[in-house]
């Protein structure tokens, strides 16, 4: 298998070829001349010299932390950069707020959105609209929100609540409102992240809509398949600094992008063969198992599923298909209602964390700052939750003991895991995440619950946590993987369970199977 | 080397620095400095005697423990008021029974005892419907202060009441067997002690041992705490009974070391003072000594401020709460600049 993500993303239907003539012959939207911004020591921007082009889709590709997100936030005017110049339409501008950057035509697409859940399509339309003293506009507005979703082909229901929609349809619920707040230059910050395959599909189809409307489309991304399938040009971010500038992507092969990414060239992801299991103890074993989520409403329903030690089974699945509750149960943090569960041998339909861990169970959590950075303790202090070895000494615990064994852990130094006596709460993103995968691959699990682990870490990391992941799984631990990336349950899974709506609806070998027939499953539609 | 079952080499890596460090140090010389310089300039200026001051703190710190404990476990303990009176109900119920037969040295452990199990038992009731029926707590235990000082004047009121105190609701006058012993002629009293080695005590639990690390889990994060497989109720229920059981001692010290009979409104409002001389400090149990001192200080000082000063009794809260919303304004400040 080789790595997906440098694979050729296959073709792409209806899309007019893009060329540099094409499109330098339209005027500069937005441009930037030496733009730097500092945060302490971090020079996160330093000198970005941009061109946004009216009539095309502009990748801004870099890892994370490589800038683009300030370079965003710059342009919509949410911090201000230190030193350099914004131009739009040619003339300098200051872009001091959001409101400025509202004013001046440029809109922002948040990657986790800005929409209040428990309100319908056209309330948060409203509220994002300039206020005409106490009215609100509904009939009007609810004409334009029609009017915008025919002329742009999205798919919008001005009375459904936010918290019904999919999570393709909330995005295009924002873009909604920068258009009819009068965008004419549009950021969408990582806008590919939490879509299923179709969902892009349909995002791509827009945003070529919005270019030949004659906006300036500015994408934010990580992922080289949406530069190849969306994008005009590129530019490339590495450091804070502008690698690539503004380049039609068919030119650049996907080697010369990921070394402008990274900086040098990454090795290939090496899979080894699935040797036989240490003992035929299955690591996970549901039978016909049914999980109650909040409000008696049943979030897993009938789910069969065994994970084998050594293998990867991969769950795919739009959000809220019941990939969380699977987890949870996992991990035995959740009781079971019906049917049978045991992990490692062990019956747990109880629901006892306790338990599960010392079976031998690990588990990397959905949004560990939520539900496992714990405020005031440090790095060595979380890697006493765990399997590790926690010595007793006096009244307390032996620190230095832990301390030591966590120094001798590989993962530790791959993963390059922050300074023990730093306070978690105090780590960015990407360094909790490494904490936590380091903490689940502690002490050679025989089970691991890995939900969404390359969450938030950089590419070399990502690189890493895969390896683990695989290393560990051939050195007979059993791993369920839950990603929000296709392309890495692709590349990792040596077997694929997809859920919709609570139930398995299909298992499939990812050698032999395309990824749209994945996709049509997880929206619920027969392969 | 090498990991036995990966087979990844192990590289080397700097040693961390150690793992703790002690900003307590600091901490403790600023308490210092305020304590001599409240003895040597302030308590002579404004007439207060330092002996007033110890034995109002007393109370302060036992009320505060009770807010710290169930801090570290994410728990607001508001009824230090409520566990106070209870307790002291409890603690003179004992001496009403027992009381004239026994000595001192069996009487003072029995009452200790009783205090204790007298704070428990209120608390208890909180931290029972928190973990049976997710009943908050802070609202409970709030609620409990209205119904403590009822069942307290029951007693003083009914059964309890002196024949020979005039009609005063009064219990009948401890005998001495059950008073807390004083030092030399002065007023200062067993429980002052009692008090700090309370404080010492807390801090060894919630920062030394195995369990005060469970708590500062469940209480930075519960949810983190059930996934390690911490009995998260468990450990909660502790917190809030032993938050209580604290209170008590004081209720016990109270009406052994100062009052010497039961009375209502025995130590009225020192449970909301212990709650804030507890967040003054963030809860760390042996700043709450320097807090509760600096708080009793003012409320003795109350005192002169109304005979020599002509101002109302209640100026004393006006000058407490300055002192609370100045210490937090300044942290909310400190934090931002880090943050």
């Amino acid at each position: 298998m080789e790595d997906q993500r440098q694979a050729d993303p296959g073709p792409v239907q209806g899309m007019p070829e893009p060329g540099p003539d094409r499109a330098m012959s339209h005027p500069l939207a937005l441009e930037t001349r030496g733009l730097s911004k500092r945060f302490g020591e971090i020079q996160a921007n330093d000198g970005i010299d941009l061109e946004l082009r009216a009539r095309e889709i502009h990748a801004i590709l870099g890892e994370n932390g490589a800038g683009k997100s300030v370079l965003a936030k710059t342009l919509y005017g949410v911090s201000v950069p230190d030193e350099g110049t914004i131009l739009r339409d040619g003339r300098e501008v200051v872009i001091d707020s959001p409101a400025k950057g509202r004013a001046l035509g440029i809109g922002l697409v948040f990657q986790d959105f800005r929409l209040i859940p428990a309100l319908s399509v056209l309330e948060n339309v409203l509220l994002s609209l300039p206020t005409h003293g106490m009215r609100l506009r509904r009939r009007a507005v609810t004409a334009q929100i029609g009017d915008a979703a025919e002329r742009y082909g999205l798919k919008i229901r001005p009375r459904a609540r936010i918290r019904d929609l999919s999570m393709g349809e909330r995005q295009q619920v924002e873009i909604l409102k920068l258009l009819l707040s009068g965008a004419r230059v549009m950021i969408l910050d990582e806008p590919t992240s939490l879509l299923a395959p179709q969902e892009v599909d349909a995002l791509g189809r827009v945003l070529r809509e919005l270019r030949n409307e004659g906006l300036a489309l500015a994408l934010i991304t990580h992922k080289l398949v949406d530069v190849r399938t969306m994008c005009d040009r590129v530019t490339v971010l590495r450091g804070g600094v502008v690698q690539v500038r503004g380049l039609d992507p068919a030119g650049l092969d996907d080697a010369k992008l990921v070394e402008a990414v990274v900086g040098r060239h990454l090795p290939q992801l090496r899979t080894r063969p699935r040797q036989p299991p240490p003992d035929d103890t299955p690591a996970l074993e549901a039978v016909a198992i049914d999980v109650e989520a909040e409000r008696g409403r049943l979030a897993l329903t009938g789910v069969g599923l065994t994970v084998a030690r050594g293998e990867i089974v991969g769950v795919a699945g739009v959000s809220g298909s019941g990939q969380r509750e699977l987890a949870d149960v996992a991990l035995g943090l959740r009781r079971i209602r019906a049917g049978r569960l045991s992990i490692l041998g062990r019956d747990v339909s109880d629901g006892r964390p306790a338990k599960v861990l010392a079976a031998g169970a690990a588990g990397v959590s959905e949004d560990p700052l939520a539900t496992d950075v714990v405020r005031g303790l440090t790095v060595t202090e979380h890697m006493a939750l765990s399997r590790l070895e926690l010595r007793k000494r006096a009244l307390g615990y032996d620190w230095h003991a832990l301390e030591r064994q966590v120094d001798e852990l590989p993962e530790a130094s791959i993963l390059k895991i922050a300074d023990g006596a730093r306070q978690v709460s105090t780590l960015s993103g990407g360094n909790v995440q490494r904490v936590m995968l380091c903490r689940a691959f502690a002490r050679d699990p025989g089970f691991l619950v890995a939900a969404y682990p390359t969450r938030g870490l950089d590419l070399a990391n990502v690189m890493a946590a895969q390896e683990l992941l695989i290393r560990h799984a051939r050195a007979g631990a059993g791993v369920l993987l839950m990603s929000e990336d296709l392309d890495e349950l692709f590349l990792l899974s040596d077997r694929i369970v997809v859920l919709h709506a609570g139930r398995v609806v299909a298992s499939v070998d990812p050698d032999l199977t395309e990824r749209h027939d994945v996709g049509s499953l997880m929206l619920g539609l027969a392969a | 080397m090498s990991s036995v079952r990966t087979g990844l080499p192990v590289p080397l890596r700097p040693t961390a620095k150690r793992w703790t460090r002690h900003p307590a140090l600091a901490r403790a010389l600023g308490w210092g400095v305020f304590v001599v310089v409240a003895i040597t300039i302030l308590f002579p200026t404004f007439d207060v005697s330092l002996q007033d001051c110890l034995i109002r703190a007393t109370p302060f710190v036992f009320c505060g423990l009770a807010v710290a404990v169930p801090a570290r476990a994410g728990l607001v303990n508001i009824g230090g008021e409520g566990q106070f009176a209870f307790a002291m109900v409890v603690v003179t119920a004992a001496v009403l029974l027992v009381g004239d037969t026994l000595g001192a040295a069996v009487l003072i452990p029995l009452l200790v005892v009783a205090g204790l199990f007298g704070g428990m038992l209120w608390s208890g009731i909180a931290a029972l419907l928190r973990v049976t029926v997710k009943l908050n707590e802070a609202l409970c235990t709030l609620l409990l202060n209205f119904v403590a000082p009822l069942v307290l004047a029951y007693f003083v009121f009914g059964p309890w009441r002196d024949r020979s105190s005039f009609n005063l609701p009064v219990s009948k006058v401890f005998p001495d067997a059950a008073r807390l012993p004083t030092y030399g002629v002065t007023q200062l009293h067993l429980g002052i002690v009692f008090a700090i080695a309370a404080a010492i005590a807390v801090w060894v639990v919630l920062d030394l041992t195995r369990w005060g690390f469970r708590a500062r889990v469940v209480g930075g994060n519960p949810e983190a705490a059930r996934r390690a497989g911490l009995p998260v109720n468990r450990i909660a229920f502790a917190a809030l009974v032993a938050g209580g059981a604290l209170a008590g001692l004081g209720g016990m010290v109270e009406v052994t070391g100062v009052e010497g009979v039961l009375r209502p409104n025995i130590g009225v409002g020192f449970g909301y003072i212990g709650f804030l001389a507890s967040w003054l400090v963030g809860h760390r149990p042996l700043d709450l000594l320097g807090s509760s001192f600096l708080l009793g200080s003012i409320s003795v000082a109350g005192d002169s401020l109304q005979i020599n000063a002509g101002l109302p009794s209640t100026s004393v809260y006006v000058l407490m709460a300055v002192v609370l919303l100045l210490v937090l304004s300044i942290r909310g400040v400190a934090t931002r600049g880090t943050s």
